[in-house]
């Protein structure tokens, strides 16, 4: 469902994506891991369209996004780790203008609307500017617009920063569900409790280059843990765990 | 969370993708974010729009009286009347093809490019074409909002020449292709550089466009050489002076060709030729553009996300300087950070050149003209030109404060945690962006006042009291847009909404009336001063009108004093309270 393959970014003389190959399938959780700059956002973003890849290819829904953008935009639910939402729209004028880019028409837009603010329960806030929003119900906002028009895949960056517990249970659940009904998600996080929880494969990334890819079992098994090794653990081994000594050191 | 049922009819994957979006559409998040301020008005909203409402009102009154009368004062010359309107129009048209050019780079860069919106719509199937003519009709709003100066203009001119209804509709029909064709030049422009040039240097192009237009008002001015006129004896010289006034107006220009659309609409007929001109090149250019952006408007947007390139990451000068400075640790820090942020912020301090190109030019002015020669500029009146001047200082000043020193606490955005919770104490932060704007403005305005000053041979005496009163007036108004900026916070806003905002039309109405104040009470002693020096008997220096001349001045100062102290002290109150 969602397809990348071979995907480069290079600014300049610096490659910031190295070769980056993934298949997120219909129903799949996928985690996309690494640490701080490793190219998780610069690789979403080129997903969402955002940015043109130097080279590869990235397919939605078997649609090209180079050749096909419109049709792979509309399959594709996007929730950047920095979202944008207009301050001076309340919540349901945001919701409704949302639709409209997705060219859902006028009939089935009112009830979504309520449909999806009372799932992210924002629904009481419906006619309030979004400026006077906390960051979480920001975040929820940005959810249920980037479901509203039903995406077949969703590609979500850092999902989980800011939300209070309750947002984050809820926002699991809903992945979940999205999961278990054929949406494929990619989900770059540092949150590896959520990853090590929901995700059915992860890749992780370092330095621009795919370092290792498969079900946590697989990958733990990679890195030379046990199967019970916690996946933070993991992922240390694996991108470097010298960070933690120096930690302890100090 | 809702019953299973319901999550689960929420959550269903449907079909995709349904009916394209229409072009209009997307500008609706705009036009419902207008409705909502309009609906939520803040405070100060009301205020805001009757001081705006009234300078319009002013504004549009000279706009259209000045060009009725220049209209009758030229109908009275037959057929030369004819020719020096038609020279007036094209050269009107001209003046503002270069400024929709210049306006057109800059808003294209930010509709097209910068913009945050573009973040989300990028990422929705919106189609490129679309997307397009929704931007650059956004673009076209930002660059030719100035347009409408033209209306007043020429209501005034079709009033003066009793011009018929054919006018005004030809007026229409010609300002709106005249705006596309510079503002769809420009964008291509803006297109162009962002794609040629790496786009860590695309937001240079601010920098860039703003130095040019600078250079190039002073430029088209100096071509003309205006004071050329003050030589009515030598009729050859005007000759010279209208030859030189017609040589940029070319046939080729969409201005010439709006020029004559509105000469035929006052004279009662229709040029179709150039109104054709018009609409076809605005149309050509608009279709161009469009065919230019599904190709190159992704891959530079894609560019122009890069990080921009750091200027003075390395400032010697600045840490030199501050290091030397009679400043605490706290102060010099906060003085090098400010100093660099504004640096490195090149849209900011960019809209300074256009207003420093002025400034020289309204110098230059005074150092090419021969004042000599013009009977009322010799004598006694020549020294009332010492408080035009210390008037335009003080509204010069007034500008480039609400601009720049009143967002200086605004500007701290969401940064501002680190302040309230270091140990610096709000006295301590406040003060240090007084004196860090109060530096560049005093020098900035005491050389204004001077140079002014000087060139215009006003009596030394003037020259003493214009140069004082620019310090404690600098004063005055730096401390009032510190103290208000720091009492009306608006940390969400750009600085340029933050000026726009309820203390900032406070600081320009408070700050509008103690330059009149200020410039009354100089001017009184000043007349005193300059009378007695006529020699005659009535206006000689009494000790009554000494004490006058000490008593005003003396008020200058204390009245500026007071309003710097009770500003200041009023900002570090409020930012107190906030602290809580």
């Amino acid at each position: 469902m969602i397809a990348v393959q071979h995907l480069v970014k290079e600014y300049g003389k610096f490659r910031a994506v190295d070769d980056v190959t993934l298949d997120v399938k219909p129903g799949e959780f996928h985690g996309f891991l690494g640490p701080n700059g490793a190219g998780k956002t610069t690789t979403m973003r080129m997903i969402a369209g955002l940015l043109k890849p130097s080279s590869g290819r990235i397919l939605v829904d078997n649609h090209d996004l180079d050749t096909e953008p419109e049709a792979a935009k509309a399959a594709l639910g996007f929730i950047p780790d920095r979202p944008f939402i207009y301050d001076k729209l309340t919540a349901g004028e945001f919701l409704r203008f949302h639709a409209g880019l997705y060219g859902m028409s006028n009939g089935m837009v009112e009830g979504r609307v309520h449909e999806m603010l009372d799932l992210f329960e924002l629904r009481q806030w419906e006619n309030e500017l979004v400026e006077s929003f906390s960051h979480g119900m920001k975040q929820r906002l940005v959810m249920s617009s980037a479901f509203f028009h039903r995406p077949r895949a969703v590609a979500v960056d850092e999902p989980m920063v800011g939300l209070d517990p309750r947002g984050a249970r809820l926002i699991k659940d809903v992945f979940r569900r999205m999961s278990e009904r054929g949406v494929a998600i990619l989900m770059s996080t540092h949150t590896l409790e959520v990853a090590q929880e929901m995700c059915h494969r992860v890749s992780i990334i370092q330095k621009g280059r795919i370092i290792a890819q498969g079900t946590v079992d697989e990958v733990k098994q990679m890195a030379g843990s046990a199967i019970d090794e916690h996946l933070t653990s993991v992922f240390l081994k694996l991108t470097g765990g010298s960070g933690l000594q120096e930690i302890d050191e100090i | 969370m809702r019953s299973d049922a319901h999550v689960g009819a929420a959550l269903a994957v449907g079909a995709a993708f349904r009916r394209p979006v229409s072009f209009p559409y997307l500008l609706l998040p705009a036009i419902w974010s207008a409705r909502n301020r309009v609906r939520r008005r803040e405070r100060g909203d009301s205020l805001r729009g009757l001081l705006f409402g009234s300078i319009g009102v002013v504004v549009v009154a000279a706009l259209s009286g000045g060009s009725y009368w220049l209209a009758r004062q030229v109908s009275a010359y037959e057929e030369f009347g004819d020719y020096l309107l038609r020279l007036g129009l094209s050269w009107l048209f001209l003046s503002f093809l270069a400024f929709l050019a210049f306006s057109g780079v800059v808003s294209a860069l930010s509709s097209f490019f910068l913009a945050d919106d573009l973040r989300l719509l990028m990422t929705t199937p919106v189609a490129a074409r679309r997307l397009f003519f929704a931007r650059f009709a956004r673009t076209l709003a930002a660059a030719s909002w100035m347009v409408v100066f033209m209306v007043p203009v020429l209501i005034g001119v079709g009033v003066g020449r009793h011009a018929p209804a054919a006018f005004y509709i030809a007026s229409l029909t010609t300002l709106a292709p005249f705006a596309v064709i510079p503002v769809a030049l420009g964008s291509a422009c803006t297109l162009a550089v962002v794609n040629i040039f790496p786009a860590r240097r695309a937001r240079d192009l601010l920098m860039l466009m703003g130095l040019l237009f600078a250079v190039a008002i002073v430029l088209l001015l100096r071509f003309i050489q205006p004071e050329r006129l003050m030589h009515v004896e030598s009729l050859p010289d005007i000759a010279d002076f209208f030859a030189t006034l017609q040589s940029p107006i070319t046939p080729m220009l969409p201005s010439f060709w709006a020029g004559e659309s509105l000469f035929a609409g006052i004279k009662g007929g229709v040029d179709w030729l150039h109104q054709a001109a018009l609409w076809t090149t605005a149309g050509a250019f608009t279709v161009l553009l469009g065919w230019a952006h599904e190709r190159w408007h992704f891959p530079g947007y894609s560019r122009s996300q890069e990080a921009p390139k750091t200027r003075f990451a390395r400032f010697a000068a600045l840490d030199t300087l501050a290091a030397v400075l009679p400043l605490s640790d706290v102060r010099r820090q906060l003085l090098v950070k400010d100093v660099k942020v504004f640096l490195r912020d090149v849209s900011q301090w960019v809209q300074l050149l256009p207003l420093v190109a002025l400034v020289l030019l309204y110098l230059y002015n005074f150092r090419v003209l021969d004042l000599e020669r013009i009977p009322y500029m010799s004598g006694f009146v020549k020294n009332v030109y010492a408080f035009v001047n210390l008037g335009m200082a003080g509204f010069v000043m007034a500008t480039v404060a609400v601009r720049f020193v009143f967002p200086a606490v605004s500007a701290e955005g969401a940064a501002f945690w680190i302040i309230r919770t270091s140990p610096i104490s709000m006295h301590d932060f406040l003060w240090s962006k007084f004196w860090t704007a109060l530096a560049p403005v005093l020098i900035f305005t005491e050389l204004l006042t001077i140079a002014a000053n000087v060139l215009l041979g006003v009596d030394p005496f003037l020259q003493v009291v214009a140069a004082g009163s620019i310090i404690v007036l600098t004063f005055a108004l730096v401390g009032l847009a510190t103290g208000l900026g720091a009492r009306y916070p608006r940390f969400g806003a750009d600085a340029t909404q933050a000026a726009g905002s309820y203390g900032g039309v406070m600081f320009m109405i408070l700050a509008v009336l103690l330059i009149i104040v200020t410039i009354a009470l100089v001017g009184w002693p000043a007349s005193i001063y300059m009378m007695s020096k006529t020699g005659q008997y009535r206006w000689r220096l009494t000790p009554d009108r000494q004490a006058i001349i000490v008593i005003t001045l003396s008020m200058v100062v204390g009245i500026c004093m007071a309003t710097w102290r009770v500003a200041m002290r009023s900002g570090v109150k409020a930012l107190d309270a906030m602290r809580g």
